[in-house]
């Protein structure tokens, strides 16, 4: 089998699948690397193995929906799309699974396919071919002649890394950089700062390979991996010592590379986003800074208030904003780090040196930057909590003030402290069957809004969103008894109740959605309560959903004023931090 | 012919009195197909129908009533009916019930394997069929078994290699049936298994049959340590073996061919090892009989197996019968 085959790749990916310990996964995709003799391929292979189709930085992707290549394989395989590939997917949890489980078992799947051990260049090319069609059938014909030379495993890897998911083989960017250290006796460190440079995964494996990675040097208009924040819930915290708190903004991350006459806004998925944005552009060059880049928000900014996100999404992604449109909703990019500076990248820093020289920085050249707080004790947590969604912020971060600047990576150094957007009182109108294993419980449910006395509806209640509702067993059979007597129609694994079962959901957001029949969704809907003391002639309406929301765009907005979310000219630290 | 289900648990021919795998007392015939707990009387004094193999097993976990012994071929008359019990290739003793009368034939799978398992009385089934009752415990198109060859080899690879590399193999395996299958499988291995003493009490009756589970002893902490482990994945999670540090776990079961169920077990090797027939297996059997009616009970999937079923112009309706979690 030859080496720079995708089929290699596939066989590979699945073998770190099946084997459990990290250690072992690293050896396998590392001596898979040193398998491989030419440097385009091992490109590809760590950018298809850590990254996806396309290299990142290229800010390129496969947009392909699921339905698209499930209807495909179900074409391919000659089966019933609704009646037999979806009861598959549904079993394995997973379309990818399910068409290579069947691609490999089925007859007519298996005599329509010759494998011919694609190199890796060929997948890059088809990826590239789909990526330059835009219907539907054209993208399913290439994929259906992609198939045509494909094994089932390489299939399964060819849609998983088309889809830009992860692989789901318990391998993520992080152990493909270990995986680069170990094939070329390079230190991780090493690795993990060339990658963070390059911001390419496959880039990093050239440069191991040809012993350069002291050639990773960075350069401007090269966007950097963005540092993420995990949420303080999912990480055990028992002491705040280290940390200073930043208020959260609800605005659009960003990446800003500033030198001489140019300047570039990079998204979080490193698309340009410089055209949507030109005042923060004329804002930067009036300002003479030397080369920097800065890590930020994007916030509507306008009398002294900071806007909601739905404002600024009149912004996001136009290509041309018109004077009227800038008028109305005039943006300010509020700067948190600094990642370059006096032609150096300076995110191996501690957090508490780069924000020093952020400082000096804003308060020679006027840079809104954001007020950072010593965090005392638990009550100045919460007050600084309370202010901060007074400002009309999503909340805190929290940042240890001894971290440096790392890519991706959601660990405890970033810490994002939000409070729930709301809560509602819905009613059950369907249940979903567990897969596998669990199945015969039921336990992911869509939940309605009330619209019994909505002229615009005829339906007494319509799905809001599907939130999951695991409980401890004991409840949960609790639950599963009462659905079984409310059940009045089974489609598959959906069981359509009578609405009686009212539940207090918690969500995030609430936001305009035009493919809903509510017209509205909501962000990380999850069960608060199941509320037996509540009618559901007594649940929320559609109504007050639109409410809620109007409320969030037109909720009275802290100005800012004494203790801002950020400032522009640095103020007494004294008055600053209290 | 009337074909109903009784509750969540078996199905009754009222006009015949016949009951399967049923725990009422609404029947005058009741034929238990094998000892699984989903398939035995609930009421442990029940009177009833089965192989001595599966009486042998339903007493030692804890049948007390009475069972007329029933051999493979040989058949006993009601007045309505002539009932004739054929092996199942499920587990040992595991039989399907086939009913003559003048509405007609009836055939009940219980729970059913071919080819068959390799520890149990084997396969066969009757020519004419009118109606078919089959289980459908896998009835989707991702399910098809490797050969039992193949399966052999590849659980005797895990726990020599395992063994090779200072491992000690734990194999998971429900306690009837799929334990002491994998234990035949591993026999031309010769070393020493020992077995978690839910499915240790269950393996004479096996070797008494004359299929040989080769060199085992019942679990013990203290020794198992460089053995081939046998037990559940309940017992795994209660402590079984916990003492031992260098472990590697294979789950053999036909829920083993999801890729999610590794990750949620924590287990190093899934071998799709199934005491029940595959789907494919399970349409090609029907178009074999071509009966007038294929009544389909324990799946979630009964539509699917419906759909391929009207493809065929074979009429098919579904039983809903409640599936045991284990396979």
């Amino acid at each position: 089998m030859a080496e720079h085959s995708f089929h290699q790749l596939a066989e590979t990916a699945q073998q770190i699948n099946e084997t459990r310990s990290a250690n072992a996964k690293i050896s396998y995709c590392s001596q898979y690397f040193q398998s491989l003799g030419n440097e385009e391929d091992l490109n590809l292979a760590a950018q298809f193995l850590g990254e996806g189709a396309f290299s990142s930085i290229s800010g390129k992707r496969v947009t392909i929906g699921s339905r698209t290549y499930s209807t495909c394989a179900a074409d391919f395989c000659d089966i019933d799309y609704e009646k037999v590939f979806k009861p598959c997917k549904t079993a394995l949890g997973s379309a990818s699974e399910a068409i290579e489980k069947l691609m490999h078992n089925i007859e007519a799947a298996h005599k329509k396919r010759e494998p011919a051990q694609l190199s890796l260049q060929e997948i890059e090319s088809i990826y590239e071919e789909i990526h330059s069609v835009s219907s539907r059938a054209d993208k399913q014909h290439i994929l259906r002649n992609a198939w045509k030379q494909m094994t089932p495993v390489e299939i399964k890897f060819f849609i998983r890394i088309m889809t830009r998911g992860s692989l789901r083989i318990g391998f993520e960017t992080k152990n493909v950089v270990a995986a680069l250290a170990k094939a070329f006796q390079k230190e991780i460190d090493e690795v993990r700062y060339a990658h963070m440079i390059t911001g390419s995964i496959g880039k990093t494996a050239v440069l191991c390979k040809k012993k350069r990675l002291d050639q990773a040097n960075f350069r401007l208009f090269h966007p950097l991996p963005f540092m993420l924040a995990s949420s303080i819930e999912s990480r055990a915290i028992n002491n705040l010592d280290g940390y200073i708190a930043e208020e959260k903004f609800d605005g659009m991350r960003a990446q800003a590379h500033v030198s001489g006459q140019q300047v570039k806004l990079y998204s979080r998925d490193f698309n340009d986003s410089t055209h949507s944005f030109p005042e923060i552009v004329q804002f930067f060059l009036t300002k003479d800074l030397p080369d920097v880049v800065l890590d930020g928000e994007i916030c509507v900014y306008k009398d002294n208030e900071i806007l909601p996100f739905q404002l600024l999404q009149k912004r996001i992604g136009r290509k041309k904003p018109s004077k009227d449109i800038i008028e109305h909703y005039p943006v300010l990019f509020i700067s948190y780090d600094l990642l370059y500076h006096d032609e150096y990248p300076i995110f191996e820093k501690k957090l508490s040196e780069r924000r020093n020289l952020l400082t000096k920085l804003s308060q020679i050249h006027n840079l809104p930057i954001t007020n950072q707080f010593d965090v005392e004790d638990c009550d100045h947590l919460n007050e600084l909590f309370e202010r901060a969604l007074a400002h009309g912020n999503e909340g805190l971060i929290l940042k240890e003030v001894d971290s440096t600047y790392e890519y991706g990576q959601r660990r405890k150094s970033w810490l994002k402290v939000k409070k729930p957007g709301g809560t509602l009182d819905t009613v059950m109108m369907y249940a979903h069957a567990d897969s596998g294993k669990r199945r015969g419980n039921y336990s992911d449910f869509t939940l309605g809004i009330r619209v019994a006395e909505d002229e615009r509806y005829e339906e007494e209640f319509v799905p809001i969103g599907k939130a999951n509702g695991r409980y401890t067993d004991d409840e949960m059979k609790r639950l599963n008894e009462r659905i079984k007597d409310l059940t009045v129609e089974k489609y598959g694994p959906t069981l359509g109740l009578i609405p009686e079962i009212v539940v207090e959901i918690e969500f995030d957001d609430i936001q305009k959605n035009k493919r809903t029949k509510a017209n509205y969704s909501l962000k990380l809907p999850r069960f608060k309560a199941i509320r037996r003391d509540l009618s559901p002639e007594k649940t929320d309406t559609l109504k007050d959903v639109e409410r809620m929301y109007q409320q969030n765009i037109d909720k009275e907005r802290l100005k800012q004023e004494k203790n801002p979310s950020f400032y522009i000219k640095q103020e007494d630290p004294e008055t600053s931090t209290r | 012919m009337n074909i109903t289900k009784a509750g969540y648990h078996g199905i009754l021919l009222p006009e015949l009195n016949i009951g399967f795998d049923y725990s009422g007392t609404n029947t005058r015939y009741t034929f238990i197909s094998h000892a699984h707990a989903d398939h035995m009387p609930r009421n442990r004094q029940s009177s009833v129908y089965c192989t001595l193999n599966t009486l042998k097993l339903m007493q030692r976990r804890g049948f007390k009533g009475d069972a007329t012994v029933l051999d493979f071929g040989d058949s006993i008359e009601t007045d309505k009916a002539r009932i004739t019990l054929y092996p199942a290739g499920h587990i040992l003793g595991s039989a399907m019930v086939y009913v003559e009368s003048d509405e007609g034939s009836v055939l009940y799978t219980g729970d059913y394997r071919t080819p068959p398992s390799p520890a149990s009385e084997g396969f066969s089934i009757p020519d004419q069929v009118d109606h078919f009752i089959t289980e459908a415990t896998f009835a989707l198109p991702i399910y098809k078994w490797d050969s039992h060859e193949s399966l052999g080899q590849e659980i005797r690879s895990f726990a020599s290699n395992s063994l090779k590399n200072g491992y000690t193999p734990i194999f998971l395996a429900y306690n009837l049936g799929k334990a002491q299958e994998v234990m035949y499988l591993l026999a031309p291995l010769g070393h020493q298994v020992q077995i978690h003493s839910a499915g240790y009490k269950l393996c004479d009756v096996y070797e008494e049959a004359g299929i040989s589970l080769g060199n085992y002893e019942p679990y013990d902490r203290d020794t198992c340590k460089g053995k081939i482990l046998i037990t559940t994945r309940s017992a795994l999670n209660n402590g079984f073996a916990s003492n031992i540090t260098n472990k590697r776990i294979a789950y053999c079961s036909g829920w083993a061919t999801r890729e999610a169920t590794g990750k949620q077990l924590t287990i190093n090797k899934l071998i799709p090892l199934s005491d029940h027939l595959d789907f494919f297996e399970l349409i090609r059997l029907c178009e074999e009989l071509n009966p007038q009616m294929v009544h389909i009970t324990h799946t979630p999937n009964a539509d699917v197996v419906q759909h391929y079923l009207d493809e065929r112009n074979i009429e098919s309706r579904f039983l809903d019968i409640e599936i045991e979690e284990d396979d």
